[in-house]
């Protein structure tokens, strides 16, 4: 797994309240917890020096 | 004799010619889900009256002279991710039993309806599809019929669970990250993910759209391809489902494997394995005669990204109900889907963006090689309510999302692969991908079959006791 990124209850309290979600009190830590590990994916893609003309283009065919 | 290990094409055959009617097939697989199912807890819901009902109704068309269909008596079941008319499409979770039944059946149910099998009922899974584990805690855990104590995988769970405890020849389930792969590797039998797009997805509660797949589960390679072939090809009700013709792959399994390129998967695909998911992979390579070794560039970045796509799209797709209803949501969920729907933008846009530059480099790769082989999953079935956390190579790594490591960065790009099973009792099962370009299923199911045809790969019935 990668090194978490710091995310406390807080910010958590803070991020939820912006899209309308109320986080159960017993949640909170958890929910930190995986927080903290999907933006320590994201900084894994992040750190990828992609070119700048690459396009989210979904397209599979062959 | 049709029993617990007969295979979809041996059954449609004798039903076909009038050798065994549909509803002594269906009766004894209705008879064993009675029994075994208390063990597994496989099936969420058993169709016995409309199952009955739909055997004799092939029965009369085989009577008449008619054709009943290429899986004619074929009893199969869906994960309860499928819509199926009648009956209210779970989704593993308790928020959606309350909804009204479906009032049309999903495109692949129906085509396999079509084609002549009985649908059986409906399959345990994890909540939402967001799971490697189907240890559900609305419905119970599904358990591996290879041995009860250790878990089915997810998260298509039941469906692996009940072809390899021979309640059914066939099954339908999801793959987004590995749903199909994991649990067909973990409980021993074969399960495909078809190409993104080959098969549609109308009627199946999406997890991510970006790249949730359909595709059959079953014990022998012929039962695969007759199951692929009946679903797949375009439909206007799934946006994302390509216009290709597809090719015919019951018809791919005699043609052998010569001219075809075979390589293993290096790099990450050889690290964080205990040493029999590894030696597993080496015994399908030198079956094939695969020397050569293929290092796809960047894939810790393709699973990182597709947890980060994963994560933005379920979390955006519950998020109405997260508002109202997260009590109501699987505690192996709810907390996972919680923190998804604070994901920020720029993360879900950036690994969209390296998914497209991902997809051009595994592209490039398979200029020069037709299959890959690799890992299904680290290690075999761990065992129901194992710790969150388990230590491998030094790292300290997640137990179930761990399982998902060889196979999300596949799916990620929509490729075609089949898991086919390595199942040597008393050593729990394991899987092996065999991966191809887009649209190359038939490739895929060339190699399978030789795997299969050489006693290198199968999925031995040994079934639970009840």
């Amino acid at each position: 797994m990668s090194e978490p990124a710091r995310v406390d209850e807080a910010d958590i309290e803070r991020l939820a309240a912006h899209v309308g979600l109320t986080i159960p009190p017993g949640s909170r830590a958890a929910v930190a917890q995986h927080l903290a590990a999907l933006l320590a994916a994201a900084r894994v893609v992040d750190e990828f020096p992609l070119p700048e003309t690459t396009e989210p283009v979904p397209r599979f065919e062959p | 004799m049709i029993d617990a290990a007969a295979s979809a094409p041996a059954i449609a055959a004798a039903v076909r010619t009038g050798k065994t009617r549909a509803r002594e097939v269906v009766a004894g697989a209705l008879e064993r889900i009675a029994q075994r199912d208390r063990t597994l807890n496989a099936f969420t819901a058993v169709l016995r009256e409309a199952a009955l009902a739909d055997a004799d109704a092939i029965d009369r068309r085989v009577a008449a002279g008619e054709d009943p269909g290429p899986l004619a008596g074929v009893p199969f079941a869906a994960k309860n991710l499928f819509d199926v008319a009648g009956l209210t499409t779970l989704a593993g979770s308790r928020i959606n039993a309350d909804r009204p039944p479906a009032t049309r059946d999903a495109t692949a149910v129906a085509r396999l309806r079509a084609a002549g099998a009985v649908l059986l009922g409906a399959l345990n899974m994890d909540e939402y599809a967001y799971g490697f584990s189907t240890e559900n805690t609305h419905y119970g855990p599904t358990r591996n019929p290879r041995d009860p104590s250790r878990m089915a995988g997810g998260s298509s769970g039941g469906s692996a669970a009940a072809v390899a405890g021979g309640l059914v020849p066939l099954a339908l389930g999801t793959d987004t990250n590995g749903s199909i792969r994991v649990p067909a590797a973990l409980c021993g039998v074969f399960g495909l993910k078809p190409t993104f797009g080959r098969v549609s997805r109308a009627g199946v509660v999406p997890l991510a759209w970006s790249f949730d797949h359909v595709g059959p589960f079953a014990r022998d390679v012929a039962g695969l391809a007759a199951a692929f072939d009946a679903i797949a090809g375009p439909d206007p009700r799934d946006p994302a489902c390509s216009t290709l013709p597809p090719a015919r792959c019951s018809e791919a399994l005699t043609r052998g494997i010569d001219g075809l390129r075979i390589a293993v998967a290096g790099g990450h695909f050889a690290r964080l394995a205990a040493d029999e998911a590894l030696a597993a992979v080496g015994r399908v390579a030198a079956a094939l005669g695969a020397r050569r070794e293929v290092s796809l560039p960047e894939v810790h970045r393709a699973r990182a990204a597709a947890q980060v796509i994963t994560a933005a799209e379920a979390g955006a797709f519950h998020l109405p109900s997260l508002r109202t209803r997260a009590a109501d949501f699987d505690p192996m969920t709810r907390d996972r889907l919680l923190a998804a729907a604070l994901l920020p933008a720029a993360a879900y846009v950036r690994a969209q963006r390296f998914r497209a530059w991902y997809r051009a480099r595994v592209a490039e790769a398979f200029r020069e090689v037709d299959v890959l082989l690799a890992p299904t999953t680290p290690w075999p079935a761990p065992a129901i309510g194992a710790p969150w956390t388990t230590r491998i190579g030094g790292m300290e790594v997640f137990t179930r999302g761990h399982l998902g490591v060889y196979t999300q960065p596949l799916s990620f790009i929509g490729l075609p692969v089949i898991s086919v099973p390595i199942v040597a009792p008393p050593a729990l099962p394991l899987g092996v991908q065999l991966i191809a370009a887009p649209f190359n299923e038939a490739a895929l199911f060339r190699v399978a079959a030789r795997l299969e045809g050489e006693g290198v790969v199968g999925s031995p019935a040994t079934l639970p006791e009840t």
